[in-house]
């Protein structure tokens, strides 16, 4: 049982949702998946006194593929995500990051909204946003706004979300037809979070490479020539310059494997490319 | 809060007052008196309280009670009366050793009967990943790995080896 008291509401429709989440602005939590949430209020470490559930929004439960995007929508569970033809066809790597995420059952009830609102640092799918150019499609009952993904992550577990404001979908740009794609993470042990993690495309000319699990937010990186991997190697661990030290790994340990694992992405993106 | 949920348990039908803190474990636990789902970290790590919602797995420590209504609910309870009417999965663990304290077990059994609907014929090494989110403090992993390969052969072969 939970010790914090908390009012929990169902909503089946968003606009209900984005009305219960502006009445309760300062207190109220949207609760998706629930795999970090829930977790956390069983240990009183997050302590909402309203909670708006958005599992019965299955309108949020879609990949639908709309001219040169795909719009995933933010209930879509992870489970989903690794098995869905579009995905895997258009994004292998988005595919591969849902299936590594903690373990089945988590897998089956965690939802990419969800991941990418918390903003964990070191969440699977935060890389693989960046470096696909991700836009994201807010809601809030005044209206709504698209954030790209660059200046959505701000910090650990901050983003560029509003208290009132919900994350109702994820739009993803096709990649160029022969970009090769990579996602690539460090972790000790199936299903725990990476300590570091790296998802690139490269398509011909400049490639794209994005880090995370290193630094507060996750990083993206232009490359501009992609062979020169001593030089994507030297500028992520640059880039991690402020990286941050826990109890499973130093802050140069990931300031090394920021470099390492950008490098290896870049590499892997490479080997990937389809006629050259 | 307070607030009544249906819920569908191993079949039945269940209208229920809870209270909007119950975790669904809590709920199974406490309310229905199914104590064959246990509660290990609360922190959705474990696994010790794997239940099938809807049809998959889920950790029931990490889903809220009021979440679950009008859903559908399986715990180990539907797989087995008793000693005498172990499942098949069941009896393939107790063969091979596949427990030790047991307290792993309900859930790893619950993870393993969705994994052989799955893959009625899985490699040791997808046996690993699909039991991946139930952790056994005994560390008797290379048993409950036999213990499931040797469910799955008597499950397409239909006769359980000589003991």
């Amino acid at each position: 049982m939970i010790s914090q008291e908390f009012d929990f509401h169902a909503p089946t429709t968003v606009a209900e949702a984005l009305d219960l989440l502006a009445a309760n602005a300062d207190d109220g939590k949207a609760l998706a998946g629930g795999m970090s949430l829930v977790p956390a209020m069983n240990l009183g470490i997050a302590r909402p006194t309203t909670v708006i559930s958005l599992n019965r929004l299955s309108e949020l439960d879609y990949v639908r593929e709309d001219g040169d995007v795909v719009r995933i929508g933010a209930m879509t569970r992870h489970a989903r995500i690794v098995r869905d033809d579009v995905v895997s066809g258009r994004f292998p790597l988005l595919a591969r990051a849902a299936s590594v995420i903690g373990d089945v059952q988590v897998r089956n009830r965690g939802t990419i909204g969800g991941s990418i609102a918390h903003a964990d640092p070191a969440a699977d799918y935060l890389p693989v946003v960046l470096a696909l150019g991700a836009t994201f499609r807010v809601a809030s009952a005044a209206g709504g706004r698209t954030i790209a993904a660059r200046e959505f992550f701000q910090g650990v577990m901050a983003t560029a979300l509003a208290p009132d404001e919900l994350l109702v979908e994820i739009e993803l740009p096709l990649p160029p037809p022969h970009a090769g794609t990579a996602y690539l993470r460090l972790a000790r042990l199936e299903g725990s979070f990476p300590l570091a993690n790296a998802a690139a495309v490269v398509d011909g000319g400049p490639a794209t490479v994005a880090v995370g699990g290193t630094t507060a937010a996750p990083f993206v990186l232009e490359v501009d020539d992609p062979e020169a991997l001593d030089d994507v190697e030297r500028a992520a661990r640059e880039a991690a310059v402020d990286a941050f030290p826990d109890l499973a790994a130093t802050a140069e340990y990931r300031r090394q494997m920021a470099g390492v694992y950008a490098r290896r992405a870049v590499e892997a993106a490479l080997g990937e490319r389809k006629g050259g | 809060m307070r607030t009544t949920i249906e819920i569908t348990v191993n079949g039945s039908s269940e209208r229920l007052e809870i209270d909007t803190r119950q975790n669904l474990v809590g709920l199974l636990r406490e309310q229905l008196g199914l104590t064959g789902t246990h509660v290990g970290c609360s922190t959705g790590n474990c696994g010790a309280c794997t239940v099938v919602l809807d049809g998959v797995t889920v950790k029931s420590c990490s889903v809220l009670a009021a979440d679950v209504d009008g859903r559908e609910v399986t715990t180990i309870e539907a797989l087995s009366s008793g000693a005498d009417d172990l499942h098949p999965i069941q009896q393939a663990f107790v063969a091979n050793q596949g427990l030790q304290c047991g307290f792993c077990t309900p859930g790893m059994v619950l993870s393993v009967s969705k994994l052989l609907e799955e893959n009625p014929d899985p490699t040791a090494d997808e046996v690993r990943h699909a039991i991946a989110g139930n952790l056994c403090r005994c560390t008797g992993y290379q048993l409950i790995v036999q213990s499931v390969l040797e469910a799955a052969r008597i499950a397409r072969e239909g006769a359980p080896a000589a003991a």
